[in-house]
């Protein structure tokens, strides 16, 4: 089926190329290329000009829009985990029943034992509805809505992370080890407490894991959610796009590197838990 | 290890920690929760306006200019939908057989084992330097690929998919070298034993055993390929992201519905398809959504 998909995508679209011909393209390129050389080094000729130049560019607004970058990541993620941790014992397998491990303990209604059944699909359904809308589209929609500020960007980030939080950190208590849960609620524990003191503490490491994770995917498509409009590096790639081609090489790189640093840091720590 | 043996008094830690980087990042945005209502009256109708019209898409345009001719907007959005998944399938053929290289390069399974002075040099040298591209390649978001690459060589389909597949075969790489060098060594230890050479042993000893994994871990990329793809016809390549910026400049929120219940019913079957394929494989991507 992949096979079929994929001759499809490529026999359809004969005009890949577009209408320029590969000689204006090219030239195009070229053109291009110059003028990602810093302006300075351009005129004088010496790349000792380029320093000050990016120093300049980091103090005006690059950094604040990195701080930014950060902040709006850092707080979308925390705020996603902080949603998902109360849903994952109704959308787990075997707490999310109203005989949880198949423990049966007295007597149950029928209504009781509908809801709890359907309780589970509904919280996955609803973790596979956050997921699949893309962060920028929800951003978009939100800020129309909420107007041109910060909120929108966290909202759409954590929006989108429930769903996939949900499904790896849902993942990860599917899997974990079960019979001291079990132990506890055969022991008279309630489902909450089941999970808040036996199955969470077995599994937070791995939780931390892809928490860090998706931190890590967060600091990026923050970067790009700028391009709405907000002081984020986005942004100013954005602004600086046709005129100014070296700021908006100077921009990238600086995203880029600061998630090298992102991706380095985490997977320090996630070296540290396992 | 280590977070082990301080077991509760460590995550207590973690969890206080995070609560206070929140309200460090909440207090230097200036996020406060007025922020979470719509600012004016204004806003509030538009607000009202867009949640009603999701209980009531579009059927037909909006517009009134649209020619009587057109095709219907549930056509429309189809199209926009296959434009979508055609996008993605193209992206992500570029993608995985560059990653499938560079998986192979940036890995150390398939390394002849006593491997003196120079072989290992090189093979070092060959590592790294894949490493680092890789990671290069992929800490550039794929719409900045995007801007740079439709400045460079105008707005062509080409050129988006270029700039997809690059952060992808990326992410897919480094992914691939990791699940190969995790892979059990016996079979390769045994292929080694009867003389066999490293390439051969990668391709016999190693892969077949990783496809699995693979399969899972590329099947759960083309999900966010698609989701890309999406977000690509905000730049100006023609999927459905394209059709729900239009409407939405011009406040045809009902079509914006249609669209978006269009988009979020391709994702969710891809989805399930994907979790099919992961029960059959019996893989998870809990192993591999790093």
């Amino acid at each position: 089926m992949v096979l079929v998909g994929v001759s499809w995508a490529w026999a359809t679209s004969t005009p890949l190329l577009g209408r320029l011909s590969a000689e204006r393209r090219w030239l195009n390129f070229k053109n291009f290329a110059g003028e990602l050389v810093p302006a300075p080094v351009r005129k004088s000729g010496d790349w000792g000009d380029a320093l000050p130049w990016a120093w300049e560019l980091l103090t005006d607004e690059g950094f604040l829009a990195l701080m930014t970058t950060f902040g709006i990541a850092t707080a979308a993620i925390i705020l996603s985990g902080t949603l998902v941790l109360p849903l994952l014992p109704l959308a787990s397998r075997r707490l999310a029943r109203v005989d949880p491990f198949g423990l049966r303990a007295g007597k149950t209604n029928r209504a009781a034992g509908l809801v709890w059944k359907l309780s589970g699909p509904f919280v996955r359904f609803a973790f596979v509805l956050c997921r699949s809308l893309p962060e920028y589209l929800i951003a978009f929609l939100l800020i129309s809505l909420l107007g041109l500020q910060v909120w929108p960007l966290v909202l759409a980030l954590a929006i989108h992370n429930l769903g996939i939080l949900g499904r790896l950190w849902g993942e990860v208590v599917e899997n974990a080890d079960d019979s001291a849960a079990m132990r506890a609620y055969a022991a008279g524990q309630g489902r909450v407490g089941v999970f808040a003191t036996t199955t969470l503490p077995g599994v937070f490491n791995r939780f931390l894991i892809y928490f860090f994770y998706r931190w890590e995917t967060c600091v990026k498509d923050a970067t790009v959610l700028g391009m709405l409009g907000l002081l984020t590096l986005g942004k100013l790639i954005a602004l600086s796009k046709g005129f100014f081609w070296d700021q908006m090489l100077f921009y990238v790189l600086l995203g880029g590197s600061v998630i090298v640093l992102g991706d380095l840091f985490s997977m320090a720590l996630r070296r540290w838990l396992r | 290890m280590k977070a082990q043996a301080g077991k509760y008094g460590l995550k207590r830690w973690v969890v206080a920690g995070l609560a206070l980087a929140f309200l460090c990042c909440a207090w230097s945005l200036g996020l406060t929760p007025a922020g979470l209502v719509p600012p004016d009256s204004q806003h509030w109708d538009r607000t009202g306006e867009f949640f009603r019209a999701a209980l009531n898409p579009a059927l037909d345009y909006e517009d009134e200019n649209v020619p009587a001719d057109a095709e219907p907007i549930w056509w429309k959005g189809i199209k926009g939908v296959f434009l979508t998944l055609k996008f993605a399938f193209g992206a992500m053929s570029l993608a995985v057989p560059t990653a499938l290289v560079l998986g192979f390069l940036g890995s150390s399974a398939w390394w002849p084992e006593p491997c003196g002075g120079k072989t290992r040099l090189i093979l070092r040298a060959v590592y790294f330097i894949s490493r680092l591209f890789m990671s290069l390649i992929r800490s550039i978001h794929e719409l900045i690929w995007a801007l740079l690459f439709l400045s460079a060589m105008g707005v062509s389909p080409l050129a988006g998919m270029i700039a997809l597949a690059l952060p992808f075969s990326g992410t897919l790489g480094k992914v691939f070298s990791e699940l190969i060098d995790e892979e059990a060594r016996d079979a390769a230890q045994a292929l080694k034993a009867i003389g066999h050479g490293p390439v051969q042993i990668f391709l016999v000893g190693i892969l077949p055993r990783a496809m699995p994994n693979l399969i899972t871990y590329s099947f759960y990329r083309f999900e966010c390929a698609l989701r890309s793809s999406a977000v690509l016809g905000f730049v100006g390549i023609e999927t459905i992201g394209l059709y729900i910026e239009l409407s939405h400049e011009e406040f045809y929120y009902r079509e914006v519905w249609t669209y978006l219940y269009l988009l979020i019913a391709m994702i969710v079957v891809v989805d399930l398809w994907g979790a099919g394929i992961r029960r059959r494989l019996h893989t998870s991507t809990g192993g591999c959504a790093i």
